[in-house]
């Protein structure tokens, strides 16, 4: 097992209360495995994920938990031992590449600096390296590149040079959080390209979250979906995808329109919105916004239970 | 009666030009074409769908359309009267009819106003009921758009994304305009409330006989909307024709890849479909590739593509492409 994460709980005090953003989240993710992660904004997706790379430093946050990463406990880590993981096994690509670069220096220089940071090897070594990663996200000229600013390439340039600075040390985990979302469908069909090529040159495990079924169902191996800081349902991809139990799935699956076929007249639409965190309802938050009217959702909340495809709602269950 | 075929809007070789790198001195002055020659006509009752990849000109075409942007070269009309170069007054009568829905709720809606005098806004510049009378039709709209009437005391921040996109289109919808312009309208709010206002906009342009343009990156939603699909790319536009058949058989390169990228959930165990992946980027408009300007992405480009311009031709009736070699058996 690479990475086991058992019942993560992640809180912030704020001014309105206790806001219990991740509540009692479990995961495991072999070698070489893509996982999935779905969810809207709010649903905590991000925040579990932040967590595991040790980069939620609020002081206040209150983290609870197990993150075992390769057998070792993550949670309460020095910052500087968390440092020495993170950029080297574990890395991170964001949603937004323009804020993930610095503006000022060349993209050659910042994917050298990390490789410095990690590993003892002279300037010149560390660009040849580079050089190498920029040819290895298909960058068509990347000695050129090297030299360019961020605001020089597009949008889609600037994410695969974050993912080649992610690529640099050969992390054994990576996690990317939305790092499509921001991008055409023509440009993230190649980036979904190269994770996966990743994933086949370098054995990585690679952890995505996104909101996009239809990104999650080209590439996973397992899906896991959250609504309000809990996982409501996880299994395999052919699993989720050709028999999603819990309703929020369902629905959510059942609300994207077609690209192909017959159109529907209406969307069968979801009503309602995500809850706040700082509101949630009694028992199952999905709830209020649930097709299905079943007494012991209003008071307790349903846990996901064992078993590789499972889902947290006492009708499924029951 | 209503007119099915008689054109509500219509551009005639509309074009939009950005000067940039003017301000201090004419060295380096440079010009983008964002829109460039495009024609296209919009009839009554109909939901034009636009679609491109960002820079594609899309928003820039929508913001003409409106007359937010003043155009460059080309005509615009409306109802067949030529509003190109009307002044801000000689506009004023059209814009009742013309409205637009913005992308992003929270910055289109004004924060320290409240909703309810949002969309009170219109009614009180363009016509002239009493207030109690202005208070009724807000609630009205508010009913329409499925608002509750004591929200009209509320701040935007108050609501949740979907619900202030709801505002925005009761604002658009409160001077019963013919022709609506969304841009981008469901992209900002989360996927579980995107159906909704999906079909909020089907049901208001079944009550009051809206014309839409739609505008939308997520081209699932596009085909949902859309009687029509324009396809642009760099400031053109290279396809055109009715919704399903545009994604079913698009007959330009660019579309075929386009549509081919969009990721979609497949309940077979692995069926990644087959996908055309464009090479390259997008050229920048400043400087647009001569020729076809698709040419350097083309998969089957050839040396005629490099110098002569394909035109938006009309293979059949409603079915137009810009290319020299067009997937004939889809038209």
């Amino acid at each position: 097992m690479m990475l086991s994460v058992r019942d993560l709980r992640v809180s912030f005090r704020t001014h309105e209360g206790l806001v219990r953003a991740i509540d009692g989240v479990s995961f495991e993710l072999e070698e070489g495995e893509i996982l999935g992660v779905v969810g809207e904004s709010g649903s905590g997706k991000t925040v579990s994920l932040l967590a595991v790379m040790g980069l939620i430093t609020d002081p206040n946050a209150v983290i609870e938990g197990s993150i075992r990463y390769k057998g070792r406990e993550l949670v309460g880590l020095p910052a500087r031992e968390l440092r020495r993981l993170r950029g080297n096994e574990i890395a991170m690509i964001f949603q937004d590449p323009m804020t993930a670069l610095t503006p000022v220096y060349t993209i050659g220089w910042q994917i050298s600096e990390q490789i410095r940071a990690h590993k003892r090897v002279s300037k010149s070594q560390a660009l040849a390296r580079v050089e190498e990663l920029l040819a290895e996200v298909n960058f068509p000229n990347p000695r050129e590149a090297m030299s360019r600013f961020p605001h020089q390439l597009s949008g889609g340039m600037r994410q695969r040079a974050v993912i080649a600075m992610a690529l640099s040390c050969n992390p054994a985990l990576l996690v990317a959080d939305e790092p499509t979302t921001a991008l055409d469908v023509t440009v993230q069909a190649g980036i979904l390209d190269l994770v996966r090529k990743l994933r086949a040159t370098h054995n990585s495990a690679v952890v995505f979250i996104t909101h996009d079924m239809g990104v999650v169902s080209e590439l996973a191996d397992r899906v896991m979906v959250m609504y309000a800081g809990r996982v409501v349902e996880r299994g395999s991809r052919a699993e989720l995808f050709s028999a999603p139990q819990h309703p929020y799935t369902r629905a959510l699956l059942g609300s994207i329109p077609p690209l192909t076929g017959e159109k529907p007249h209406r969307l069968p639409a979801i009503p309602g919105s995500p809850p706040s965190l700082l509101r949630l309802p009694e028992g199952c938050a999905f709830g209020p916004r649930c097709p299905v009217n079943y007494e012991p959702c209003r008071t307790g909340k349903p846990d996901l239970g064992h078993g590789t495809h499972a889902a947290a709602c006492f009708r499924v269950q029951a | 009666m209503i007119d099915k075929d008689r054109p509500i809007l219509e551009t005639r070789e509309l074009s939009k030009r950005f000067s940039i790198g003017t301000r201090f001195s004419s060295q380096g002055k440079r010009t983008v074409h964002a829109v460039d020659n495009v024609s296209l006509t919009v009839r009554r009752g109909e939901t034009v769908g636009l679609v491109g990849e960002s820079g594609c000109g899309k928003s820039t075409l929508a913001r003409c359309l409106v007359r937010l942007y003043d155009i460059t070269d080309g005509k615009l009309l409306f109802e067949g009267d030529d509003i190109t170069g009307r002044s801000l007054a000689e506009l004023r009568p059209f814009r009742r009819r013309l409205q637009m829905v913005f992308q992003d709720p929270s910055a289109s809606l004004n924060p320290r106003r409240r909703v309810g005098d949002l969309v009170a806004e219109p009614l009180r510049i363009h016509t002239k009921l009493s207030s109690s009378e202005i208070t009724r039709r807000v609630a009205e709209l508010f009913d329409l758009v499925g608002l509750l009437p004591d929200h009209v005391m509320r701040y935007p921040h108050e609501f949740s994304g979907g619900q202030r996109q709801r505002v925005g289109i009761a604002r658009a919808i409160a001077l019963n305009p013919d022709l609506v312009v969304l841009d981008e309208p469901v992209s900002a709010l989360d996927v579980s409330v995107q159906a909704q206002i999906v079909n909020l906009l089907a049901d208001l342009q079944e009550k009051l006989k809206l014309t839409y343009i739609f505008i939308a990156h997520d081209l699932s939603v596009v085909r949902q909307v859309s009687t029509r699909i324009a396809v642009m790319y760099l400031g053109s536009i290279v396809e055109e024709g009715p919704a399903e058949e545009v994604f079913e058989t698009p007959a330009h390169p660019y579309s075929q890849a386009l549509i081919s990228a969009v990721p979609v959930v497949e309940t077979t165990a692995n069926g990644v479909r087959k996908r055309i992946i464009l090479t390259g980027d997008v050229p920048s408009p400043l400087k647009p590739p001569s020729g076809c300007r698709f040419h350097p992405r083309c998969p089957i480009a050839v040396d005629r593509c490099r110098v002569e311009r394909p035109e938006l031709t009309e293979h059949r009736p409603g079915r137009k492409v810009a290319c020299h070699f067009p997937t004939l058996s889809s038209l």
